[in-house]
């Protein structure tokens, strides 16, 4: 009974999200936003409902992760006919790596960090560049571009450990735009008009820019990335958990709370926080990689300083330190905006109202982080 | 010789224009310990204010009958006063409900709010992404004085700056208002104790930060005689580097910060071959490089501590 209830709420969740994504008419989508926020207003009043639901959820774990893992991968079948929305999905899930890479930072450490652009950007470039001179493989570039952008997330660390709060802010500000101006003044990284004719990734001879043909059904070819950035995503929530977890994440959060307790506790400050800039910055170069080989062509204007604070809304609103509610936060503001593309010209304008709304009306973040539990398992 | 004098007289320039910006965010950090983020913005609005009301008293055809010494004052001081009231209302929508909050959130807050008033700029000018042209304000004269070439305009941006900073620190150190904006930024709960009407003098703090910024914004734009809607976003963040770089909060750094990096920037496209499109570079990592030896800035407190 209780598995069938499970089944059944999961099931209407993911529709109700398929319904809202198809849905094209302005009146639509506003009162499926109005809906998602009574729902949401609904499980917080009535308790009772809201902690059986997740009790249930944690309870048959066996059960639902699969079958939600199992209903994401059916995304695809139910977008085929308009690409535009697995692009949406697509873009949401880079940006779920950028905040989850983010929220080491931000969220476990509580160093600000306005230079995610920047290592999106470096790692986005070095992939194309490899790619488009040197004929390397995305496989290969994914990788090199992570632990350049790695590099990079080092070489900013050692400025940042001299620095706090405004400081630090500004100095990570600064190494975002000096990236971005450096971008576009160089001529080998083809200056304002950026690269072109990025080739896409090959798997088994199967181009990403192919059409997918699975179980005999023709899917768009930004599927290919879909599944791509699924897998990714997966890898980067599996070690933000793993993280969390461990001792790594333990040390983060007592630098979070008292540095100088922290430090007095023997820990070494100065190496973890460069390990958050590192991790992060890994984070960023892969998912600008998939970024350039999935649009086939990258600009200075991909990477500028609106995207970091994009990021960091999306890790602020979604709930600092909760790796879940970093990836709703992320997906949330990136496919709301999206919706409203009818008011193309008035989509930051937007975005900036909602994000000054969200965090007067909910300055926690939509899922604040829970108290680490110590169970004996 | 006269290459470096004319060079030097274009640092001070710019100088001026990032010392008027940065002030506003030592004022704001002085009285409330936030980072105004959005406070470059504020100041290009100043400039759009100007664009407005200029282009209000063209239609009135005001620009014929008065004379052009009379309507200009007059123009920067009406976009002065609106501009920093309207810096007042943003402190009271978006800045006063986090006052107790965490560090981060008003700064995330005032940087969506950069966002808002730069796209409330562009879309509601008819062509806003575009460049705008801005009037030529300042009369456009030139003489030469031992081979250096002087501007009339450029002058006129000299001395407006130093009379406004000038009759700044009189406010600051000599009216009631500046001792206590003074003594919020010493310590807030204590002169609310004696007395001092926080909202009040918070607001006075913005109103004058605000109106500062405003001519910053004006003077960038009848220097360059045209104004963008994103110009506040760069404007913001040398503003603020400029800030950090003198020491945040302490109004004598605005100018210190302000001055070393127009220098900064003007030496650094003028002597070094092939660096003016890198200007920004040399000064952001200047900027980094005074951050890792003087992390609290050159006039900054020194911060102690505490668990």
């Amino acid at each position: 009974m209780r598995v069938v209830l499970l089944i059944a709420v999961e099931i209407a969740f993911f529709m109700l999200f398929v319904a809202f994504m198809l849905a094209n008419q302005m009146g639509m989508i506003v009162a499926f936003l109005l809906f998602f926020i009574l729902l949401g207003i609904f499980l917080k009043k009535w308790e009772k409902v809201n902690r059986g639901l997740l009790g249930l959820f944690k309870e048959r774990r066996v059960l639902s992760t699969p079958l939600f893992i199992f209903l994401l991968l059916t995304l695809p079948f139910f977008f085929k006919t308009s690409p535009y929305l697995i692009h949406i999905c697509v873009m949401a899930g880079l940006y779920a790596i950028l905040a989850l890479g983010l929220n080491f930072q931000l969220g476990s450490t509580n160093v600000v960090n306005f230079a995610t652009a920047a290592s999106y950007g470096i790692g986005a470039y070095t992939s194309a560049l490899l790619a488009v001179h040197f004929h390397i493989s995305f496989w290969f570039g994914i990788l090199i571009s992570g632990f350049t952008a790695s590099l990079f997330g080092l070489l900013l660390g050692i400025p940042c450990m001299k620095t706090k709060d405004y400081y630090l802010s500004l100095v990570t500000i600064a190494f975002g735009l000096i990236v971005y101006i450096l971008l576009i003044n160089f001529s080998w990284t083809g200056g304002p008009n950026g690269i072109p004719n990025i080739p896409p990734p090959l798997f088994a001879s199967h181009s990403f820019r192919d059409n997918l043909n699975l179980f005999g059904v023709h899917l768009p070819f930004q599927s290919n990335y879909f599944y791509l950035v699924f897998i990714l995503v997966g890898g980067a929530l599996f070690v933000a958990h793993r993280l969390h977890h461990s001792r790594v994440g333990l040390t983060w959060n007592a630098i979070r709370e008292d540095e100088i307790a922290a430090r007095c506790q023997g820990i070494d400050v100065t190496r973890y926080k460069i390990l958050a800039f590192c991790i992060d910055a890994f984070f960023g170069g892969v998912a600008g990689t998939v970024y350039a080989h999935y649009i086939g062509f990258i600009s200075p204007e991909n990477f500028a300083f609106i995207v970091s604070v994009v990021v960091v809304t999306m890790v602020i609103l979604g709930g600092m330190d909760n790796v879940f509610g970093v990836i709703i936060g992320a997906i949330l503001l990136t496919i709301i905006p999206e919706k409203f593309r009818a008011f193309e010209d008035f989509r930051l304008l937007i975005y900036g109202a909602i994000v000054v709304a969200m965090l007067m009306v909910r300055p926690q973040g939509l899922f604040p982080q829970k108290l680490r539990v110590y169970t004996k398992s | 010789m006269t290459e470096i004098i004319q060079q030097i007289i274009n640092a001070l320039l710019m100088g001026c224009t990032y010392t008027l910006i940065a002030i506003g965010f030592n004022l704001f950090f002085g009285a409330l310990n936030v980072v105004h983020f959005s406070h470059g913005d504020v100041c290009i609005l100043g400039a759009f204010v100007t664009l407005i009301l200029y282009s209000l008293a063209k239609f009135l055809g005001l620009l014929v009958i008065l004379p052009k010494f009379i309507y200009v004052p007059l123009m920067i001081i009406m976009a002065m006063i609106i501009t920093g009231f309207l810096g007042v209302f943003f402190e009271r929508i978006v800045i006063k409900p986090f006052r107790y909050a965490p560090l981060l959130m008003v700064l995330v807050a005032t940087v969506a709010l950069g966002i808002v008033v730069r796209e409330t700029v562009r879309l509601s000018f008819p062509h806003g992404s575009n460049p705008q042209i801005f009037p030529r304000i300042l009369p456009q004269h030139s003489f030469h004085i031992g081979g250096v070439l002087l501007r009339l305009d450029n002058l006129i941006i000299f001395g407006i700056t130093l009379f406004l900073i000038a009759m700044m620190f009189l406010f600051i150190k000599r009216t009631k208002m500046g001792a206590a904006i003074r003594a919020i930024s010493q310590d807030g709960e204590a002169a609310m104790m004696m007395g001092i009407n926080m909202d009040r003098t918070v607001a006075a703090t913005f109103l004058l930060g605000s109106a500062l910024g405003a001519v910053a914004g004006i003077l960038i734009g009848a220097y360059n005689n045209i104004i963008r809607f994103d110009m506040g976003l760069m404007g913001g963040v040398k503003g603020f580097s400029a800030a950090v770089v003198g020491g945040l909060g302490n109004v004598y750094g605005a100018i210190i910060g302000g001055l070393i990096l127009g220098f900064v920037e003007t030496f650094a496209a003028a002597f070094i071959p092939g660096g003016t499109p890198y200007t920004d570079v040399f000064a952001f990592l200047v900027v980094i490089f005074f951050l890792i030896f003087r992390p609290s800035g050159i006039l900054g407190e020194k911060v102690y501590e505490k668990v």
